[in-house]
C-alpha cells in the first residue's frame, strides 16, 4: 500500500473514538433509510403474498356486497358449468391469549383442495372435521407458540384444539378450521363470508350472478386492496424519502468531517510533492472504506430496525385497512450491497465539496490547515439567492394543488432545503446584534463568541441548518400529530357519544337478538346497532355504516360541512349521509345522487348532508339500519352504543344491567372513556412510524451539530489555546 | 556561474483590499548558486517565510518571476511545481511537519516514494546518518523536539535533492540541539553540493551559511559572504 494512503487510513485506528462517530453517522443514516425502505417493502409485498395465497389457485371470487351469504347458493354455483371448483370459505382473524391477531380460515378440505392445492397435501387428521373447534396451525406459528399436535390454543373466543401443522407457506400466521366448525366457532350457521372459484367461462358466470353479489377476479381483489393502500404507500414513500434525506445528511456531514480534519496533513503532503490525485485516492481510500465499513453496518442495522418498523406499518395497515399480518423482514446479501452503495455514494456527495476545495487549493492554505472563512463570508450571499431561489419554486410548487403529489414532497424538500441554504446570510445579519446582545448578557466572551459565529460560518451555518432541519421536522411531526389528535378528539365528542359501547373488537359480532333484548330494556333511552362494512364503490372501496338515525338524532351533535341536524329526518326514509372525503373524492354534495350494489342490483341513494368523520380517508356512507337491511338484507351488527338520559334516577342501575346481560353473552363492554381510550391508543400506534422520524430528526441534529463543532474544534484547536494562555477557564471558551 | 534560484522583482501582498497594502515581500531580486548554504536572516515578519514557500512553488507570487534550475515556477504549472517539489526541492519546516500516523521510517521513506526512488535501504541510511538508527518504528509523538527535526531533515535529504529550504528549522530546539541540527544539515548539504537556504532569525544559523541574506520589511537589504560574517 502508497505509504500516503497508508498515512490517512492509520488515523482511523488512531483517533478511534471519532471513527466511531463517523462510523456511527454513516450507519445511522444508512440503517434509518435501508430500515424504512425494507419495512415498507415488507409489509407490502407480505401483503400480496398473502392475498395471492389465499387465493391460491381460484381465479375469482364471489361475495355478498355487504356482509356473508347464505350457503344455499352453493348448490346453484355446483350446477353452474362455468365452474370448474368453488370452494365456501370463513375468512377472520382471532386474538390469541399473548394479544397476537392470527388470520383463521374456515374451509371445506375436500373442495378447497383444488383451490389451495399447498394445503391439500397436509395430511389430513379426521379428528379435524369432526372435532369442535379443532384446526391445523402454520409451523412457523406452532414453532413461535411451542405448541404441536394434540395441544390446546387459548383465543379470545375460545380455547381450539391444535389437530395438526401445516408447512409455513407465506410468512402470515394462519389457522386452518374445517368450515362447518368454523360456522358454529363464529356464530354463522349457514353462511359463508365467500366463495373462491375457478372459473371456465367468466362471462356466463358474470350474467348470472351479476345482481345482488360481487365478483371480482383475482387481480380485481388485489387492485382493489392495494388502491385503498394507495395513500399509506404515499405516506411510506414519504417517511422512506425522508429518512434517505436524513441519512443522507448524517454520511453528508462525516465525510466533510473527515476531510476537514486531515486538510493540514494534505498540505504537508503537497509541501513534500504529492499529487493532488494522490491525495485525493488516499482521501477517498479513507471515505471509502469509512463509507463502506458504515454502509455495511448500518444494512444490518437497517435489517434489524425493519423488523421493528415492519411491525409498526403492518399495525397501521391492520388498524386503518385491513388485518394485515406480515413475515419478518428476510434477511438478502442484497441487503449488504445495498447499505455499501449507500454508504459509499452519499459519502462521495459529503466529501464532494470540501474536496474540490482542498485539490484546488495552494498548498500553503492547506498547510494553514484552516478553511478559508472569509471565502465563505462573501459567498453567504450568493448560497442565500440560491436558498431563496429555491424557497420560491418550491412555494410555487406547493400553490399549485393539481400537480401530482411526489412535486408536493419536492416543494417540502425544496422548502428545507433553500431555508437551511439562507442561515449563512441569516448570522451574518444577526452578527451586529449578536455581538451586542452577547456583550451585555456576558462581556468580552460574549463578544468574542458572536464573532466568532461569523467569522467560523462555513462551520457554525452547517450547525445552525442542522439543528434548523431538525427543529423544523421535530416541530412539525409533532403540530402535524398534535393537529390529528385534537381534530380526532373533537370528532369523538361529535359522534361517540354513548354511555357504553358493546363489541367493537374485529372477531366479535353481536346476535341481533341481545340488540333486541336491550333495545326493549325499560330505561334505556336508546340503542345504536352499528354495522360498519367496507363495499365497492365506482371500483374502489368505501365504508358503509348503517345506524340508527333516530338513536343518533337524538344522542349525537355531529360535525356538519354541509347540512345540519334536520338532515337526520331524510336519512329515516332512505336517504344518506357521506363523510367529507367521500363528498370531496366523488363530488357527491347534499342532493346529488348515487347508485349501491344491492342484493337486489343497484339502489338509488340521495345524499342529505355531508359530515366530518376521520375513520377512512376513503369515505364513509351512512344510513340508515332500515335502508341497510332492505338493500342489502345484512343482518350482521359489530357493536352496540347504549344510550341513557343524564337524568334519569335509575341511570347507574341501567347501565350496570346492561353490563351485565352483555357480560353473560361474553360480549367485552367498555365505557365512552374507556372507547375514546382505545382510539386514541389505535392513534397513537398508527402514527408510531411517524413520531419514529421524530426521533431521527434528533439523531440528525446531534450528529450534525457534533459534526460541524467537531470540524470547527479542529480546525480551530490553536486558537483554543491561544484562549486558555490568556486565563480563560474552558468553560469561559468563547465559542 | 548560472544560478540555481533567481527571483526578479518579487513581491507577495496579502488582503488586497482598497487602501490596504500590506505586502509580505517587495520586489526581491535573488540570485543563489548551485551548492551554497544560505542564510534568510531577519526579524519575525520580515518575509522569510514568505519568500520560502515561493520558492518552494507552496504559495505563489503577486508579482514577479522565480525561476528555479532555470525553469520558472508560474510556467511550469501546479504539476510542473508539483514534480520539482518531489524530485529537486527538499522542505525542513520549522514545527516539523512529520505526518503523525506515520514511523519514523515511513516518514522519510515516504519522501523516497514520492520522488519515485523507493529504496528502503536508502531510508534507513538517512536514518543513520541524522543519529536515528533503532528509531525507525517509532511514530513522531514518540520523540523529542529534535528528534522530530531530525527526521524532517533524513526526510528532506534522503532523496538527495538539489535545494533543500529550511524555516527555521532550529526555531523550537534548544541551542545545544539546535546546533546539532545545523550542523548535520549544512554538512550533509555541502558534502552533496546540495544548496540550502535556511530563514533564521537566529544569528546561530548564520554562523553555519556561506552567506547570508538579512531582510527587513520585505526586502533583503544586506548581503555577506561567509568571511564578512566571520569578522
Amino acid at each position: 500500500m502508497r505509504v500516503v494512503t497508508k498515512a490517512f487510513l492509520r488515523y482511523l485506528y488512531r483517533r478511534r473514538s471519532l471513527s466511531v462517530l463517523q462510523l456511527m453517522g454513516i450507519a445511522c443514516g444508512v440503517a434509518t433509510a435501508i430500515g424504512m425502505a425494507l419495512s415498507a417493502k415488507t409489509a407490502l409485498s407480505s401483503f400480496r403474498q398473502a392475498v395471492e395465497f389465499l387465493k391460491g389457485r381460484a381465479t375469482h371470487s364471489l361475495e355478498r356486497p355487504a356482509g356473508p351469504m347464505d350457503e344455499k347458493l352453493l348448490t346453484r354455483i355446483m350446477t353452474d358449468p362455468a365452474v370448474e371448483a368453488f370452494s365456501p370459505v370463513i375468512d377472520r382473524r382471532i386474538r390469541l391469549a399473548n394479544g397476537e391477531w392470527v388470520r383463521l380460515l374456515g374451509v371445506d378440505p375436500f373442495l378447497d383442495r383444488l383451490i389451495r392445492t399447498e394445503l391439500s397435501r397436509s395430511r389430513l387428521d379426521p379428528s379435524f372435521l369432526i372435532e369442535d373447534q379443532a384446526v391445523l396451525v402454520d409451523s412457523q406459528l406452532a414453532r413461535q407458540l411451542s405448541v404441536g399436535a394434540g395441544d390446546r390454543l387459548p383465543t379470545s373466543r375460545g380455547s381450539l384444539r391444535i389437530v395438526g401443522v401445516f408447512p409455513h407457506l407465506t410468512g402470515e400466521p394462519l389457522l386452518l378450521m374445517d368450515i362447518a366448525q368454523a360456522q358454529r366457532f363464529f356464530g354463522l350457521p349457514g353462511r359463508v363470508d365467500r366463495v373462491d372459484l375457478i372459473l371456465t367461462d367468466e362471462a356466463s358466470f358474470r350474467s348470472k350472478w351479476a345482481e345482488g353479489f360481487r365478483l371480482q377476479s383475482g387481480e380485481q381483489r388485489q387492485a382493489t386492496l392495494m388502491d385503498m393502500l394507495r395513500a399509506f404507500r404515499l405516506n411510506l414513500q414519504a417517511l422512506s424519502l425522508m429518512a434517505l434525506f436524513v441519512g443522507i445528511f448524517l454520511v453528508y456531514n462525516t465525510a466533510m468531517f473527515t476531510v476537514v480534519s486531515r486538510r493540514k496533513d494534505a498540505g504537508i503532503l503537497r509541501s513534500l510533492g504529492a499529487k493532488p490525485r494522490e491525495i485525493l485516492f488516499a482521501f477517498l481510500t479513507e471515505i471509502l472504506l469509512l463509507g463502506g465499513a458504515g454502509g455495511i453496518l448500518g444494512g444490518f442495522a437497517g435489517f434489524f430496525l425493519s423488523r421493528f418498523l415492519t411491525t409498526l406499518v403492518a399495525d397501521s395497515i391492520s388498524n386503518l385497512y385491513f388485518f394485515l399480518k406480515p413475515s419478518s423482514t428476510q434477511w438478502s446479501w442484497w441487503i449488504l450491497p445495498g447499505g455499501l452503495l449507500l454508504g459509499w455514494g452519499a459519502s462521495l456527495l459529503g466529501s464532494f465539496f470540501p474536496l474540490k476545495e482542498l485539490v484546488r487549493v495552494e498548498p500553503i492554505q492547506a498547510l494553514r490547515g484552516r478553511a478559508a472563512s472569509q471565502k465563505f463570508k462573501a459567498g453567504a450571499g450568493k448560497v442565500a439567492l440560491v436558498g431563496l431561489g429555491i424557497l420560491g419554486a418550491s412555494l410555487v410548487l406547493l400553490a399549485i394543488p393539481s400537480l401530482h403529489v411526489y412535486w408536493g414532497f419536492a416543494g417540502s424538500f425544496g422548502m428545507l432545503l433553500g431555508a437551511s441554504l439562507l442561515t449563512g446570510l441569516v448570522l451574518l445579519l444577526l452578527g451586529p446584534g449578536l455581538k451586542v446582545g452577547l456583550q451585555r448578557l456576558s462581556g468580552l466572551p460574549g463578544k468574542m463568541a458572536a464573532g466568532n459565529i461569523c467569522q467560523n460560518l462555513g462551520r457554525t451555518a452547517v450547525a445552525v441548518a442542522a439543528f434548523m432541519v431538525a427543529l423544523s421536522l421535530s416541530i412539525g411531526l409533532t403540530s402535524m400529530i398534535g393537529s390529528f389528535r385534537t381534530s380526532l378528539i373533537w370528532w369523538m365528542g361529535t359522534q361517540l357519544r354513548g354511555d357504553l359501547y358493546i363489541g367493537r373488537i374485529p372477531d366479535m359480532e353481536v346476535p341481533e337478538n341481545f340488540y333486541e333484548e336491550l333495545r326493549f330494556l325499560p330505561g334505556i333511552g336508546g340503542v345504536d346497532p352499528f354495522r360498519n362494512v367496507q363495499i365497492d364503490f365506482r371500483g374502489t372501496s368505501v365504508y358503509l355504516k348503517a345506524v340508527d338515525a333516530s338513536v343518533l338524532q337524538k344522542y349525537t351533535r355531529f360535525g356538519w360541512l354541509k347540512g345540519g341536524d334536520e338532515n337526520w329526518e331524510p336519512v329515516k326514509r332512505g336517504a344518506v349521509i357521506v363523510s367529507e372525503s367521500f363528498y370531496r373524492r366523488f363530488q357527491a354534495g347534499p342532493g346529488s345522487q348515487f347508485t349501491l350494489n344491492g342484493i337486489h342490483g343497484p339502489a338509488s341513494f340521495e345524499v342529505a348532508a355531508v359530515f366530518y368523520d376521520y375513520t377512512s380517508e376513503h369515505g364513509v356512507i351512512m344510513m340508515d339500519r332500515s335502508t341497510y337491511l332492505k338493500v342489502f338484507q345484512d343482518r350482521t351488527l359489530n357493536s352496540l352504543g347504549i344510550f341513557v338520559e343524564a337524568a334519569d334516577p335509575r341511570r347507574q342501575e341501567l347501565l350496570q344491567e346492561v353490563r351485565k346481560r352483555a357480560k353473560n353473552r361474553g360480549l367485552p363492554v367498555a365505557t365512552r372513556d374507556q372507547f375514546w381510550g382505545s382510539i386514541l391508543t389505535l392513534f397513537d400506534t398508527t402514527f408510531a412510524v411517524t413520531r419514529s422520524m421524530r426521533l431521527l430528526a434528533i439523531v440528525v441534529a446531534f450528529f450534525g451539530i457534533a459534526g460541524a463543532l467537531l470540524t470547527l474544534f479542529l480546525e480551530r484547536q490553536r486558537e483554543f489555546g491561544v484562549y486558555r494562555a490568556l486565563g480563560f477557564s474552558p468553560g469561559k471558551w468563547p465559542a | 556561474m548560472e544560478p540555481v534560484i533567481r527571483t526578479i522583482d518579487l513581491w507577495k501582498r496579502y488582503n488586497q483590499t482598497e487602501g490596504n497594502n500590506s505586502a509580505a515581500l517587495r520586489g526581491i531580486n535573488l540570485r543563489i548558486a548551485a551548492g551554497e548554504v544560505v542564510a534568510l536572516y531577519g526579524k519575525s515578519g520580515s518575509g522569510k517565510t514568505t519568500l520560502l514557500n515561493l520558492l518552494a512553488g507552496l504559495d505563489r507570487p503577486t508579482q514577479g518571476r522565480i525561476e528555479v534550475e532555470g525553469q520558472d515556477l508560474e510556467s511550469l504549472g501546479e504539476a510542473g511545481r508539483t514534480r520539482l517539489r518531489r524530485k529537486r526541492l527538499g522542505f525542513v519546516f520549522q514545527f516539523f511537519n512529520l505526518l503523525p500516523t506515520l514511523t519514523v521510517f515511513e516518514n522519510v521513506f515516504l519522501s523516497l516514494e514520492l520522488a519515485g526512488k523507493p529504496d528502503r535501504e536508502a531510508a534507513r541510511e538517512a536514518l543513520r546518518a541524522v543519529g536515528l538508527d533503532g528509531k525507525e518504528r517509532r511514530f513522531p509523538h514518540e520523540l523529542s523536539g529534535g528528534e522530530q527535526q531530525r527526521v524532517a531533515i533524513a526526510r528532506a535529504i534522503v532523496k538527495e535533492p538539489a535545494i533543500i529550504l529550511a524555516d527555521e528549522p532550529t526555531g523550537n530546539l534548544d541551542t545545544h540541539t539546535g546546533e546539532r541540527v545545523l550542523d548535520l544539515l549544512a554538512g550533509r548539504c555541502r558534502h552533496h553540493g546540495t544548496t540550502l537556504i535556511m530563514a533564521t532569525h537566529s544569528p546561530l544559523t548564520c554562523r553555519f551559511a556561506d552567506r547570508m541574506l538579512r531582510m527587513v520589511d520585505g526586502l533583503v537589504i544586506e548581503e555577506r559572504s561567509g568571511e564578512e560574517k566571520q569578522t
